[in-house]
Parts: structure tokens; C-alpha cells; sequence
């Protein structure tokens, strides 16, 4: 009996996906970030040199390209000062800024839509007392956040192999997953504002609908665009951050192929001797940024359109 | 107004008040002895550490130690640092602040102009031609991450693009660096403050020009955009007198909020350039490991920022006649 | 006739939707006269905003009239102006009166200022004449105090003034052709009935040609010379008023006329007449007649061609093949109620009382401004609902009528749970019941149900019909599965919906399918009384008779109860038993359904029945109109509340003393200090539907 409402899901997605692809930006974003996340996946497998860390100490190269054979040479982006293929270090960089981003923006959105829903619907002191606490959150800029936050817990000790340390390692993930909780649980807030005086939503609790019935049968469906646009978002601010806070040396530790990270390696002086080893993370970076933000920026207009 | 105006206040001073709770604790109930790190971690000696407790107050009780640190940021003490040989907090956080404000004030006289200009072509001409170029162009490079902008500016230069006859006549030329010293004036800063407030320019040219633009298309759609027209009047009148007078209204706020945005931009910015502003001076003090440094930083933000939309909201309040007056 | 001002033919207007040029008004025609009106009836869809766009050639870049047609004015073609040349004719000779004035007006501006641009604008006055002259016009569409009005922005002024100032804004130019679009939809009958007052006292002075666009029969009917009434983008009839109400020639104007209740009918008596189906999308157009598939005249012929717009002599057109043979006793008498089982109830005054509310009460606290913090004192609250008495009976509807703001809403609120009332009792049964839904047993929740305003917004639009009611019947009656899913065809066949609907999605249902499944879904539970909130007034015309039709079957066969809700005395006197009308969160006058139009009532009972447009050019009631707007209901008048705005006033005692309860008869009783034999003296009677036509 449910063939309608999943073949409906069919077709609401297929219309989206439409929209979203019928305009040449957000389907060249799109594609662009499909790309970059088959090379988070599989790079392992791709990079020519899959540990990131082999050293070639006699040798610092310059990009080379095989056309005779129409294929890339030995070290197609280039070695950096310490020998390494920058190629591989650039592929298997992908994994990182995914799983730390994407992890962090799941982890915010699903904590945060679930905080803000039961904010909006129930409203009174709890709504009141939370609203004021991510205000405040909101008003220190999330990169201060971030820094203090990976600065202060990187630079406590913890004996090795403990759970603190485990946490430490992931100190980036967990920060974006905290600092965009409130960003996200605010925006479900206010969908939730807004669908709660619907008179289906009344029609609910006329029948004495118990809340988390309410919340997730009656208000999430309807709220669900709204925070796949949010969603999309974060992911975009997300990655901007892991490479921000890479760049700053806040991110990974070297010798992770983190882009940021590889970038900060690379400048000042070191730009002169092997300037592939910063153009090409550095333009990894451009390229996932803008292809994020081309996406969720078409994902916004096929959302707005549909409904 | 009166409403207004108390329930802005209330707001202000709440949301104040748990910002330096938030502060304050984050940094002190993380798992670990601040004390200790300042000592300078394991290797340090127990009675280090305790004498260091016992200077820096660490031993009385949380919210003690609390309401004793917000009495003196807010009394102005703000404590020695550690990490630039004891120097007086306050004093090294305004000569930051100032040099930080001075490349601030620098990027918003360039971006606000420019891009309520490219906001509102981009709005009147909504999916057209003009309007496709500019949502790329912010959407695109000017969203990139500061210190991808800030490379590639500091590549041109190095590579001497700009390096041409017309910046030598002009008498500047652009150091690849703005490695100025921190007590340097305004004008001896200048040419180092161009770079990098170009950079930061970028950064808030998407985030002003798409709201601008998103408020110009949502005003076009309104009823009264029509009753004017059908006055007769011409297009030009209804767009200035009629549909701008309403667009840019909510841009005292936006500008407001893209002050947060910029403050995190300038850190990474300041970074990137080597600029003294106090953006470089938060990452060398949590470097360095310098608590109380790095608290005071934060808060000066949280009421640079607070103060920002503080004074927006009246500004708002006082510009827009659907706010009650009296 | 004297030189057409607007000569409009074969007028075709197409919008653009993705890529495709669809044709939204079709062979539109129109001539008018300087100084005379005409009504544009048609419900929404029907493309009568759209004419009047094209015909202020205003209709933005995806919209255009398609070559072939002709749109002259004062003899000149306007399709063929350039768009300085629209300008200034926009600027001085034609103007438009939107609706939701509101809107209308820019928000940062003040009223002044956008008045004394059309001035500019139109012969380059400023400065003290022009605002001279605005201050004149204000006074002449009776502004109070016009220079504290030029002095405010729109949203410091009340819906109805927003209204005339922009009548006033359109007619300082004094144009030679008005077009109105539904200027008085969304304001309350009250203000209406004054803004029609005004324009038709506006009219008379000048000799401004106007078109009326509208929804409500009753409007042209008061206002207009001539109609045309639209549907589905086409002109189905034009008729000088008189003609088309005695005998439309068209069975769609038929079938509209005779779906609203008149004043006085009663569900009693017969069932209204209604228009089967829903109107077609504009994208489903078909080759023949528009109308073809709800129409009670169809023959073959309709369904392949278009009937044309044909000329019926005495200046009457209509576009209906069969239009000689249109004819009221053609449709046959409306299907009757079983009469013996209702006249047995209705003198069955002493069914069992289903719930009684005592002493109702809803205050919502006011936030403290700085001032009472400083002065250490509390605001005084908002009473929404103060003291409500009431009791409802099985099997029988109360009407509650009221402007918007007198508190019907909250009031039904408080019984249903949504809202904690402040003080007072509900009695459900004899037993009392608790405050909110929440606290509520399954077995009260299941006794009362809702019926909502909005169609569009009552079913969740994720959950599927069968969803939405399989939930309730599982929830409140503790069916099993199955035997939920046999129920639901049943509630669908009982609502005349097919039981394939059960799989349908709200988007897939039109506003009148939905507000069938609402009420199937209010049904579910067998409540003893469901409450229902304007659940008409979000429908077209055509519909709402049909699902009136389909509350007063149900009450029959179920024995409900219902709280009826509603702006419109006519719905509501159809559907109801008793009725209770409310005024600033307090009952003046209850009584029985068929004699409240009736004198003896309660001045602002009479002042709401005045103000009812009649769909009858014949009826030229002398109207008692009400000026000013509802006070606040934090600032409450003292003495009689009504006392600010009452016509029949009697003096001091009005303000002092609040009004006692005065029994006309058994169940039927006034709140007023007026003794009862002096207010039937005043008042006149009301038209019943008998001595109409």
C-alpha cells in the first residue's frame, strides 16, 4: 500500500534532480563534488602512490605528463621539497576533508534539527533558555571558536592510546559538529515555528497525538527541505573550515596529506623552489569549494522550486 | 520604542553575560590542568605548578574564579601575558585591535560601495545576462577561503604583475608582506594594509551582494512596486524613491553581521600576511599556550560584535517606520 | 448608448508557465460608457484579475495579449502605446484599486507622500496645492482627520482606511475610467458595507466609467449596472443586473445564484443547489465548452465545440448553446431533507444539552513595557474571551457570527483545548472536561472534533488520504488494521468521495476534495460535536454549497453537533439552530436560527445584517452602517462595550452600566439597555428569501 507514497518519492526526487541539473552551474557543482567524493572513496586505490608519505629523497620533480602515451608521467603534479608525489598526496587529501566534513555536517545536522524541532514545537523556558545560549554562540565567529577549541584540547596531554586522545585526534570533527549544531537546530526552529500553527499539525493534538509523534510523523516531513538547503550549506562552510583550520596548522598533523595543511607546507620561501606543491592542493581546494557552493546553491533553487 | 529598546538591552547584556560564561568555562573544565600547561606540561615540577595556581587564582572555586575574571576584564585588568614576556594584556590587545580595525575599516569602505552596486544590478536584472555574471563571480572565486584569495594575491605581486608603471608612479608599491611593525601610524601602514584588505574585501563582496540581491528581487515582487508604476511615474523613480528604499533597509543589519564574518576572515587574512593585527596575535597566543590571552582576545570580539548589532538593531529601529516610535 | 470609453474585443491574455504561451483569458469583451459600472463576477482562477491587468496593459514580462484583439480607449488603441505613452495614462486617466490595499501601499513612505506623487506624476502639481487637493479628496472618501492620516505610514492605519486612502490615491486625478479589484475582500461585512456606501456616493458625483471586479454575487448585485460573469478565462453571460438575477440565460450564472443560501434559508427548508465538479485547469483546457463537464444542460455538442458568445437582444449575451431552454425549474427543486424528522426536532426544544460553558474565559497577558516596569504596575490583559455563557444541544448547530477580533475564534480555541482558558467552565455531558488537549482522556478527545478554515493547510501534505484517516480511527476508536482500512471507504463514500481517493496525496485534491476529507477525518471518531471554523470561507462560490450540503447531511445522519463559525449571517443562518453573536469577547444576543433576522435584535445584530450585500438588485435596504474600527480588546469600553459605535445609543446609561440580558422569548435574548418594544419599533425587517424574485 505504501507503492504511492514511494513511487511519489521517486518522482519528487527525480523532479528535484531535474532542476537541480537543468542548470549548467549547479549540474557542473554537482558533478564536480560526485568527483571529488569517488576520489574520497577510492582513493586509496587510485593514488599511484597510495602511502602518502613515500619519500623519493633523490629526487624534487616537476610536473610531468606522458602525451605521447596520453597518460599522466611518474609524478604528474610534481614532487615537493621532501620527495613526495604530490598526485597521491592530493587524491588521498579528499578522503580527510570528506570524512571530516561530511561527518561533521551529519553529525550537526542530525543533533541539531532534533534540538531545534523540539525547541519550536514545545517552545516555553526550555526554548527560551536554549535560544538565548546558541545566541550566544552565535556571536563569537566560528573560526575564534575552532581555533580555541582544537588549540586548547590539542594542547592538553593525554596519555596515549586513552579515549581523551582518541577524542583529540578527531578535535576537528567534533568542533564542526558543535559549532553548527546551533546554526542548524535554529533553522529548525523556525520551520517548526512556522509548520506548528499549520491545522494539520492542531489536527494532531486534537486527536492527542503524543509529541514525538507530532515532531517527527507531522512537522519533520514538511521541515525536511528546508534542512537539506541548511545541510548543504553547513557542508560548504564545513569544508571551508577543515581547510582553514588545515592552513592555520589547526587541522591534521603533518605529515597528513590534509590540502591545508600542504598548502601552509609549501609557501613563504618554499613557493620559489616547488611552487606545484601549493598551486595544485590550493586549487583542489578552489575547485571542491566552488563546485559545493554551485551545488547547494542549485540545490536551494530545485528545493524553492518544488515547493 | 521604548520596548524595543529594553527588549534590545536585555538581549544585549544576556547574551553577553553567557558568551563570557561560555568563555570562561570552556577553557577551564576542559579535561586538564591549565595551570600545569602553563607550567609548561609533564615535565614541570608539582610546586611550579602550584605556584602558579596560586598566582593566576586557581584555586578558589569555579564560579568564584569566574566573577573574578569578568570583575577585571570588564575593571580593565586583564592580566601579564606569558607568551610575549609579560607584557601588559590590555595594552598589547588594543595595539592589535587598532591595527585589526584599521584593516577593517579599509575593507568595508571598498566592499559595502561595491557591492550594494553589483546587489542591486544583480537584483533589477534577476536571471539575466548581469545577474548571471555577478551570482558566479561572488558564488564562485570570491567565496573561496581567505588564504587561497590571499596566496594568489601575494603570487601576483611576487611574480611583479602589479609591479607596473602606474603603481610606481603612484608612488606605492605592494609588499608581498605587510610585515609592518605592530606600532606603526596609520600612514606608514597604508601600503602594507592594501593586500590584505583587498582580500578581506572579497570576502564580504559575496556576502553582502547576494543579501542585497536576494532583498532587491523580494522587494520587486511586492504590491506597492506596482501601484507605483501605475502612477505613472518613471522606472527609474520607482526603483530609487519605492523599491531601493526598502531593499537596502535590512542592510544596516546585514553589514552588521558581516562584521562577525570579517573577524573571522582577518585571522586567517592576518595570518596569511604576517599583518600585526589581533587576529595573529589569537594564534600566536594559543600557540603559546597563553590562557588569559587568549580569553581577553575572544572577548573583545564577543563585544566588538555585540556592540556591532547592538547598534545596528537601533539604527534599523530608528530608519524603519514599521518599528513603533513612542 | 453614448462613444464607448473602453471598447474591448476578442481580448486574448496568455501567461508564460516553463515554455509554454497559455492562454489564461479568452475572447474577452467589454464596452463601456462614461459613468456607468460594471461587475466582473468570477470565482478565483477565472481570470478576472487578469483582465484587469491587460486592460491597464500591465501584465509584466510572462504576460501578453495575443495579437487579433482590440483594447480602445476613449478611441484610442492602447496595444499600440508606447510605454511613455502608458505612462501618462496611467498617470491621470485610468487607475486601478487593488486588492489587499494593505499590500498596496509602500510600507517606508508616508501616506502623504505617495498620495501627492500621483500628483507629480500626473500634471506635475506639488507642493501646498497638491497637498490641498489631497486633502480634499481624503475628505471627500470621508477620512477622518486627513492631515494626521497624510502625516502616518500604512500600517499605523486599519484595513479600511488603507482601503480609502487608496481610493482616494486612484481617484485625485479624477480619471475617466476606474477599474476596482475586489477592493473590499478581506475586510470585515461591516467595513465593507461601508466602502461600498462610498464608492457608489462617488460614483453618482462623476462620470468615471468603472468595473467592478468581484467574487460575490451580492456586490454586484448593490453596485452595478451591467454584469459579465467569468469563468475558467471566458465570458459566460453579460446582462443588465436586473435581467441576469431574475433570469440568468446561462447555467452556470444559474447555478452560482442559486448556490448561495439567501438570508433566512435554512437547511430546514431545502438543500442549497450546487455546481458539481471543480473548475478546469488552465492547462487542461479542452476544445469545447469550458463549463461542459459541470454543467446540468450538457449535450454532445458542448463537449467538441465552443458555444460562441451570442447576442440574446436587450443588450444580454450568453455563450450556451442551449441558452433558450435555461431555466430555473429546469434544475428541479433541491434535493429536500427528510422534513418530518426535522421539524420533530426542532420542536424538540428540550434535546439533551451536549455541553454547557460557563462564564468562559481567555485573558492573554500583555508584556510589560518599560514604563509599567518603572511604575511598578501589570498591563492590563487582552480579553479575547470574557464570560462567555452558552449551551449546545445534541444533534443541533450553534452559529457564532462576529466581526473579526470579537473573540469567535479564541472561543472555539477553549472548547476544543487549544488554547487553557483563564476562567470559567466546560461541561461536556454533564461532566466537566480540562483545559487542554493534553490533559484530556481519550475518550472527550474523541467526542470533539474540528473542522478548519484553511483546506489547504488541514491535511498534512506527506500523509496520504488514507493516512490522515485510518490515523484517528486507530488512535481514537482503537480499530485494528484492518478494520480501519475497510472504515475508510466508508468514510470516503459518505463524504461522495470515491473510494480510489484513498490513495490520493493532498496536492492531487482540489480545495473542495480536501475539505471533504477534513471533514470525513473530523468524523472518524463519531464526535458528539465537531466545531467548525469558516470551514466555507476558503472556498469558491460554485463549492461551498456542496460541502454545506454535505455538514447538514451528516448532522442528520450522525447526530453531531456543531459550533458553526462564520462571517457570512447567510452560511451561517442556513446551517444553524441557534445562534449566538459575539462583540469584543461577549455575547449580545442568542436565539433561535429564524428569529434572529428578525426584529426585535440587538443594534450591532442589526447592523450586521444590514450590512449583508443582497443578491438582489431589488433590495435598496437603508443600511446602518458602523463607522470606526472594534476598539481594542485590552482597552475595553466601559459600560456597554458595543456603546463606541452603537447608532441607537440611548445616553449615559449606555456608558456606565453594562446592558442587562432581555428574554424576547424562550432561548431568544438581547444584551441592551434599549427595552425590546422601542427597538422593534426602529427596526425594520429583513427580506426573506420568500419575498425575493
Amino acid at each position: 500500500m505504501n507503492s504511492s507514497l514511494f513511487s511519489r518519492q521517486v518522482a519528487a526526487l527525480r523532479r528535484f534532480a531535474g532542476v537541480l541539473l537543468r542548470h549548467p552551474q549547479s549540474a557542473l557543482g554537482t558533478a564536480l563534488v560526485f568527483f571529488f567524493l569517488f576520489l574520497a572513496i577510492f582513493g586509496s586505490g587510485l593514488a599511484p602512490y597510495p602511502n602518502p608519505n613515500d619519500q623519493r629523497h633523490d629526487v624534487r620533480l616537476s610536473p610531468t605528463l606522458d602525451i605521447g602515451a596520453l597518460q599522466l608521467g611518474a609524478h604528474p603534479f610534481g614532487t615537493d621539497r621532501l620527495g613526495r608525489d604530490v598526485y597521491s598526496r592530493v587524491i588521498l587529501g579528499a578522503g580527510s576533508i570528506f570524512r571530516i566534513a561530511g561527518l561533521g555536517t551529519v553529525i550537526s545536522v542530525l543533533v541539531g534539527s532534533a534540538v531545534g524541532l523540539y525547541m519550536g514545537y514545545r517552545g516555553g523556558w526550555f526554548d527560551e533558555l536554549l535560544g538565548r545560549v546558541i545566541d550566544a554562540l552565535l556571536a563569537i565567529p566560528a573560526l575564534l571558536l575552532a581555533l580555541v577549541l582544537v588549540g586548547i584540547i590539542r594542547n592538553l596531554d593525554f596519555e596515549i592510546g586513552s579515549w581523551q586522545a582518541e577524542l583529540a585526534d578527531n578535535v576537528v570533527l567534533l568542533v564542526i559538529a558543535v559549532l553548527y549544531v546551533p546554526v542548524v537546530a535554529r533553522v529548525a526552529r523556525s520551520s517548526a515555528l512556522d509548520i506548528k500553527t499549520r491545522e494539520f499539525v492542531e489536527a494532531a493534538e486534537i486527536r492527542g497525538e503524543p509529541t514525538y509523534y507530532i515532531i517527527f510523523r507531522e512537522i519533520l516531513p514538511s521541515v525536511i527541505p528546508a534542512l537539506v538547503v541548511e545541510a548543504s550549506l553547513r557542508f560548504s562552510y564545513a569544508i571551508f573550515l577543515v581547510a582553514s583550520l588545515g592552513f592555520l596548522g589547526f587541522g591534521a598533523r603533518p605529515p597528513s596529506p590534509d590540502w591545508g595543511l600542504m598548502v601552509n607546507e609549501n609557501r613563504g620561501g618554499f613557493y620559489q623552489l616547488t611552487p606545484w606543491a601549493l598551486d595544485f592542493p590550493a586549487l583542489a581546494i578552489a575547485l571542491l569549494v566552488i563546485a559545493v557552493n554551485l551545488m547547494s546553491d542549485g540545490i536551494r533553487r530545485a528545493v524553492q522550486k518544488g515547493n | 520604542m521604548l520596548k524595543f529598546l529594553r527588549r534590545r538591552f536585555v538581549f544585549f547584556f544576556f547574551t553577553y553575560l553567557i558568551s563570557s560564561l561560555m568563555i570562561f568555562f570552556l577553557l577551564r573544565v576542559l579535561p586538564g590542568d591549565p595551570a600545569r600547561v602553563i607550567a609548561g606540561g609533564r615535565e614541570a615540577t608539582d610546586q611550579q605548578v602550584e605556584q602558579i595556581r596560586s598566582e593566576l587564582g586557581l584555586n578558589a572555586p569555579l564560579p568564584q574564579q569566574y566573577v573574578n575574571w569578568l570583575g577585571n576584564f570588564l575593571g580593565g585588568d586583564w592580566g601579564k601575558t606569558i607568551a610575549f614576556r609579560g607584557a601588559d594584556n590590555r595594552e598589547l590587545i588594543v595595539q592589535r585591535s587598532v591595527n585589526s580595525a584599521r584593516l577593517a575599516l579599509v575593507a568595508l569602505l571598498l566592499s559595502v560601495p561595491l557591492s550594494l552596486v553589483l546587489g542591486i544590478i544583480a537584483g533589477l536584472r534577476e536571471n539575466k545576462l548581469p545577474d548571471v555574471i555577478i551570482s558566479l563571480l561572488t558564488l564562485s572565486v570570491v567565496s573561496l577561503p581567505e588564504f587561497v584569495t590571499g596566496l594568489f594575491l601575494i603570487n601576483i605581486v611576487a611574480l611583479g604583475w602589479v609591479r607596473g608603471p602606474l603603481a610606481e608612479a603612484l608612488g606605492w608599491w605592494f609588499p608581498s608582506s605587510s610585515a609592518v611593525p605592530a606600532n606603526a601610524s596609520f600612514y606608514e601602514m597604508l601600503p602594507a594594509l592594501w593586500l590584505p584588505a583587498f582580500a578581506a574585501t572579497l570576502v564580504l563582496l559575496a556576502y553582502i551582494s547576494r543579501l542585497t540581491r536576494a532583498g532587491v528581487i523580494e522587494e520587486l515582487k511586492r504590491d506597492y512596486v506596482r501601484t507605483a508604476a501605475l502612477k505613472g511615474i518613471p522606472y527609474r523613480s520607482v526603483i530609487v524613491r519605492h523599491v531601493l528604499r526598502n531593499a537596502l533597509l535590512p542592510t544596516v543589519t546585514v553589514i552588521a553581521i558581516s562584521i562577525t564574518w570579517l573577524i573571522s576572515g582577518l585571522v586567517v587574512i592576518e595570518y596569511v600576511f604576517g599583518f600585526p593585527g589581533l587576529g595573529s596575535l589569537l594564534i600566536a597566543a594559543i600557540e603559546r599556550r597563553d590562557l588569559l590571552l587568549v580569553q581577553s582576545i575572544v572577548m573583545v570580539s564577543v563585544t566588538v560584535i555585540l556592540f556591532t548589532n547592538l547598534f545596528a538593531d537601533l539604527a534599523y529601529a530608528a530608519l524603519n517606520p514599521r518599528i513603533k516610535l513612542g | 448608448m453614448t462613444a464607448p470609453l473602453l471598447d474591448v474585443e476578442n481580448l486574448t491574455v496568455s501567461y508564460r508557465i516553463g515554455k509554454r504561451w497559455i492562454p489564461a483569458v479568452r475572447d474577452f469583451h467589454l464596452q463601456l460608457a462614461p459613468g456607468h459600472i460594471v461587475g466582473l463576477v468570477g470565482e478565483s482562477g477565472s481570470g478576472k484579475s487578469t483582465v484587469a491587468l491587460a486592460l491597464m496593459r500591465y501584465l509584466g514580462s510572462n504576460g501578453r495579449v495575443e495579437s487579433g484583439g482590440r483594447l480602445d480607449f476613449a478611441g484610442e488603441d492602447l496595444l499600440s502605446k508606447s510605454d511613455a505613452e502608458m505612462r501618462s495614462i496611467w498617470a491621470r486617466r485610468v487607475k486601478l484599486v487593488p486588492q489587499n490595499a494593505g499590500a498596496a501601499l509602500n510600507p517606508s513612505m508616508k501616506i502623504g507622500a505617495q498620495v501627492t506623487e500621483v500628483l507629480g506624476a500626473a500634471m506635475g502639481t506639488g507642493g501646498a496645492e497638491a497637498e490641498q487637493a489631497m486633502l480634499q479628496i481624503f475628505h471627500d472618501v470621508n477620512l477622518v482627520d486627513p492631515e494626521k492620516v497624510a502625516d502616518r505610514y500604512p500600517h499605523e492605519l486599519s484595513g479600511g482606511m488603507q482601503q480609502r486612502v487608496v481610493i482616494a490615491m486612484a481617484l485625485i486625478t479624477n480619471p475617466e475610467l476606474l477599474i476596482l479589484d475586489e477592493p473590499t475582500t478581506g475586510l470585515d461585512v461591516t467595513t465593507e458595507a461601508v466602502i461600498l456606501d462610498l464608492v457608489r456616493g462617488l460614483m453618482a458625483e462623476r462620470d468615471t466609467g468603472v468595473i467592478y471586479i468581484t467574487h460575490n454575487l451580492g456586490v454586484v448585485a448593490q453596485l452595478c449596472e451591467r454584469v459579465l460573469v467569468l469563468y475558467a478565462g471566458e465570458i459566460m453571460e453579460e446582462a443588465p443586473v436586473e435581467q441576469l438575477y431574475a433570469l440568468p440565460r446561462h447555467p452556470y450564472s444559474l447555478g452560482l445564484l442559486n448556490s448561495v443560501p439567501r438570508l433566512g434559508q435554512s437547511k430546514a427548508d431545502s438543500r442549497l443547489h450546487s455546481i458539481s465538479g471543480n473548475p478546469p485547469a488552465l492547462a487542461e483546457l479542452t476544445r469545447g465548452c469550458v463549463f461542459a463537464d459541470r454543467c446540468e444542460f450538457v449535450i454532445d455538442k458542448c463537449r467538441v465545440e465552443k458555444p460562441p458568445l451570442e447576442q440574446l437582444g436587450d443588450g444580454r449575451a450568453a455563450r450556451c448553446f442551449r441558452w433558450e431552454e435555461v431555466d430555473a425549474s429546469f434544475l428541479g427543486p433541491a434535493v429536500g431533507s427528510s422534513e418530518g424528522e426535522r421539524v420533530l426536532q426542532r420542536d424538540d426544544a428540550d434535546t439533551d444539552t451536549l455541553m454547557r460553558v460557563t462564564n468562559l474565559k481567555k485573558h492573554f497577558p500583555v508584556a510589560k513595557s518599560l514604563e509599567d516596569w518603572l511604575r511598578g504596575r501589570t498591563p492590563a490583559p487582552i480579553r479575547a474571551v470574557d464570560g462567555v455563557n452558552l449551551t449546545l444541544r445534541a444533534g443541533q448547530t450553534l452559529g457564532l457570527v462576529g466581526e473579526s477580533g470579537s473573540g469567535k475564534t479564541t472561543l472555539s480555541r477553549l472548547i476544543i483545548g487549544l488554547q487553557e482558558r483563564t476562567g470559567g467552565q466546560l461541561e461536556l455531558l454533564g461532566m466537566d472536561i480540562r483545559n487542554s488537549v493534553r490533559e484530556r482522556s481519550p475518550d472527550v478527545l474523541s467526542k470533539l472534533q474540528m473542522v478548519f478554515q484553511n483546506p489547504q493547510n488541514s491535511l498534512n501534505p506527506y500523509l496520504s488520504v488514507r493516512q490522515a484517516l485510518r490515523r484517528p480511527l486507530v488512535k481514537l476508536r482503537g480499530m485494528t488494521p484492518a478494520g480501519a482500512e475497510a472504515e475508510v471507504a466508508q468514510l470516503l463514500r459518505r463524504v461522495n468521495l470515491r473510494e480510489d481517493y484513498a490513495d490520493r496525496f493532498p496536492d492531487e485534491l482540489s480545495g473542495g476534495e480536501k475539505q471533504r476529507v477534513v471533514i470525513a477525518r473530523a468524523f472518524a471518531s463519531d464526535p458528539d460535536l465537531i466545531i467548525c471554523d469558516e470551514p466555507v470561507s476558503a472556498l469558491d462560490v460554485s463549492v461551498q454549497s456542496a460541502v454545506l450540503n454535505l455538514l447538514a447531511r451528516l448532522q442528520e445522519e450522525h447526530g453531531s453537533a456543531y459550533l458553526f463559525i462564520s462571517h457570512d449571517l447567510a452560511v451561517v443562518g442556513y446551517l444553524s439552530d441557534v445562534i449566538a453573536v459575539m462583540y469584543l469577547g461577549q455575547l449580545f444576543e442568542v436565539g433561535a436560527a429564524s428569529d434572529l433576522f428578525q426584529p426585535p435584535y440587538h443594534p450591532y445584530t442589526e447592523a450586521l445584517v444590514s450590512a449583508i450585500p443582497v443578491a438582489d438588485p431589488h433590495h435598496k435596504a437603508e443600511r446602518m452602517l458602523l463607522h470606526d474600527v472594534l476598539p481594542s480588546a485590552q482597552r475595553l469600553p466601559s459600560g456597554c462595550r458595543f456603546h463606541t459605535r452603537c447608532p441607537r445609543k440611548i445616553g449615559a446609561v449606555c456608558e456606565e452600566e453594562a446592558p442587562p440580558w432581555r428574554e424576547v422569548e424562550a432561548g431568544h435574548a438581547i444584551r441592551c439597555h434599549i427595552p425590546l418594544e422601542e427597538l422593534s419599533a426602529l427596526q425594520h425587517s429583513f427580506p426573506r428569501s420568500e419575498e425575493i424574485g
